[in-house]
């Protein structure tokens, strides 16, 4: 649940109860009021019915008054008085009305009576009714207002922590530009601001320096890799050796020319990173995979590999080294991995490039298959060549895909996602 | 023909020295570029290996050096660095050609050979060995004056084997050779089994010797006897 509906939602529901249990208050109290205020009215009734009769009548009220006085001749009086809601008929009206009496018993011309005053409470109920409403309506109204200026203020103050979410996700350690500062008006925000531009700056010079690491390790390594191989170079060519010598010279030969393109692709990996291949051109990509088919045909016939190709013509524009090792580690990935008699398919359009080939190995696990060093132990590259793919696509902004579909694994290179 | 090599790694300059020195040139090496300048003060190479990474001083300068003195040398840079920017700079300043470390000897060599071609005054542009003749323009293959049909790699393989005649050049460099850095095929050792047996029927169906020798599996030479 996000955090403004739920500071809403929390908020609705306390300002709703305790308006309705305000007003339930509000309308008992006025109700006690207008009993007491009807009471005091019977008292004065009572207090006129006695006066009027000093000179020998019974009062009674008139017709439009909702007033009834009713005079019981009795023995003896007692001296009490009752008040209590009660239902009467309105002669007048025709109907029932809700109203208050009084009882009481007193002497009138020296004759004992119980007299009962009964009024109506018609009146003043709907009286209180509307003042209820002219008291509610605006407090609804005011709840509402405040409701909705607390949505959009709400939202407005957290504008900027939206906005921090945004430049979070689009922060990108690959790439050259820094971490974006937001403006903050809010103090808590902008602490949480600063605390995010001082954590990317360490990730990103942290990041810096483990690159930096990697390409000097990877340089410092290639002259003793030098060495290694011009010294096998010279004992190649001693006349002594024998078969078994030969084959330990040809695994040191493996070995160290494993090395030497695990240390190449990892400085590969490095460059790319550092965005060092930057300058773009034209290139024909068609006329470009032609070329890489008769590059690599003689790789293909040895293991009988039959290749089908269904090309347009496609003109990109990118770094031209950057999409010749693409194109370059799509082949060799596809004839690697592929087996005696196998097959292979190119399909280029405008839209996109898809590598496909026959093999050994069941579908592969597509959340791994980019990753460095993800390969199986029997085959004979650096584990470098599809990590190197992805991070071209990268820094090229293409989208790269991998799916086993029809027993053909399937590499699809989008080149505007 | 005379070389020398600048290189601060003894190990590295005395097997490139004997390497190169069993193909009957002569060698003389240079630790610094403050040796490599005295040296070049007193004698003349047909070319010189150049390291960048020196301790003692920036080889572009040397190479500035050699072009203000309108030296005709060939340079080959050699350096673990394998930057493009580093290629044009050295190339700009007149460097022939850039070999990123670690290299092959016979590499190495082929390339020397390569640049000493370029240089020479007439630009001798035929390899000749006994019946085979090389056109180098023209890319084409001749045995006893009859054409010999070779793809672009087996003539290629070809042409290194012959730079390199007398010597075992091993499966890894041959492969290294043909697919240079960018493939990630260079473990495809099988591969140059099938050129090698390619190259060596069609030569000798068009009448020539059999010069590929098999060595213990690890390589082939071509041999000169």
């Amino acid at each position: 649940m996000k955090l403004f509906s739920r500071y809403n939602r929390i908020l609705i529901l306390i300002s709703f109860t305790g308006l309705i249990l305000i007003g339930i208050l509000f309308y008992q109290m006025l109700i006690f009021y207008l009993n007491r205020q009807l009471d005091h009215d019977l008292v004065e009734e009572v207090t006129e019915v006695k006066e009027y009769s000093t000179g020998g009548k019974f009062y009674s009220p008139h017709e439009f008054e909702d007033l009834i006085v009713e005079y019981h001749p009795i023995k003896a009086t007692r001296s009490y008085a009752v008040y209590g809601d009660t239902l009467f008929y309105n002669p007048v009206k025709h109907h029932r009305e809700n109203a208050r009496f009084l009882r009481t018993e007193m002497n009138l011309n020296s004759k004992a009576y119980q007299i009962l005053v009964i009024a109506s409470k018609m009146e003043k109920q709907e009286q209180i009714k509307n003042i209820c409403l002219i008291i509610l309506l605006p407090v609804c109204l005011l709840l509402l207002v405040v409701l909705l200026v607390n949505r959009l203020l709400l939202r407005k103050i957290w504008n900027p922590f939206s906005q921090l979410l945004q430049n979070i996700t689009d922060f990108n350690i690959n790439q050259e530009k820094p971490y974006q500062p937001v403006e903050m008006p809010v103090a808590e925000f902008r602490q949480l601001n600063q605390v995010l531009v001082d954590l990317s700056g360490k990730i990103k010079s942290d990041y810096e320096e483990i690159k930096l690491f990697t390409e000097n390790a990877s340089h410092e390594m290639m002259t003793p890799l030098a060495i290694i191989n011009s010294r096998l170079d010279n004992m190649l060519q001693s006349n002594n050796l024998d078969t078994r010598e030969g084959e330990m010279l040809a695994e040191l030969y493996r070995a160290t020319s494993k090395l030497t393109r695990l240390n190449q692709s990892l400085l590969l990996l490095v460059k790319i990173d550092h965005n060092l291949l930057q300058d773009q051109h034209q290139i024909d990509l068609e006329a470009l995979v032609k070329e890489k088919v008769l590059y690599f045909q003689e790789l293909m016939q040895e293991r009988n590999i039959t290749i089908q190709t269904a090309l347009s013509p496609v003109v990109i524009h990118a770094n031209r080294q950057l999409i010749e090792i693409l194109i370059n580690n799509l082949f060799s990935n596809v004839i690697r991995h592929n087996y005696e008699n196998g097959r292979i398919e190119i399909d280029l359009d405008a839209q996109q490039i898809i590598f496909r080939n026959t093999g050994h190995n069941p579908a592969l696990d597509p959340g791994r298959i980019f990753d460095r060093f993800y390969k199986d132990s029997t085959s004979e590259g650096t584990g470098l060549g599809l990590a190197i793919l992805k991070q071209i696509c990268i820094r090229q902004h293409y989208a790269l895909s991998y799916a086993y579909l029809k027993g053909l694994h399937t590499f699809t290179i989008t080149f505007k996602p | 023909m005379k070389i020398l090599i600048v290189e601060d790694e003894a190990s590295l300059q005395s097997s490139i020295s004997e390497y190169l020195s069993g193909l009957g040139n002569n060698c003389s090496g240079a630790i610094s570029y403050t040796q490599a300048l005295e040296k070049l003060d007193l004698y003349h190479y047909d070319c010189i290996l150049l390291d960048l990474g020196l301790g003692d001083g920036e080889g572009l300068q040397l190479l500035s050096y050699l072009k203000r003195t309108n030296r005709a040398e060939g340079v080959i840079i050699i350096s673990a660095r394998n930057s493009l920017d580093d290629k044009l700079i050295g190339l700009g300043l007149g460097a022939d050609d850039y070999l990123t470390k670690p290299f092959h000897l016979s590499e190495l060599n082929a390339r020397i050979l390569a640049i000493i071609r370029r240089k020479s005054a007439h630009g001798e542009r035929q390899i000749v060995f006994r019946e085979i003749t090389i056109d180098l323009d023209a890319k084409e293959v001749k045995v006893n004056g009859q054409l010999v049909h070779m793809t672009r790699k087996e003539f290629d393989l070809l042409l290194y084997f012959i730079a390199n005649k007398g010597k075992v050049i091993s499966k890894s460099a041959a492969v290294e050779h043909i697919w240079g850095d960018d493939a990630d095929m260079a473990d495809s050792f099988d591969f140059i089994y099938t050129h090698i047996r390619n190259i060596r029927k069609k030569l000798t169906d068009a009448g020539s010797g059999d010069y590929f020798q098999s060595v213990y599996g690890v390589g082939y030479k071509f041999i000169n006897e």
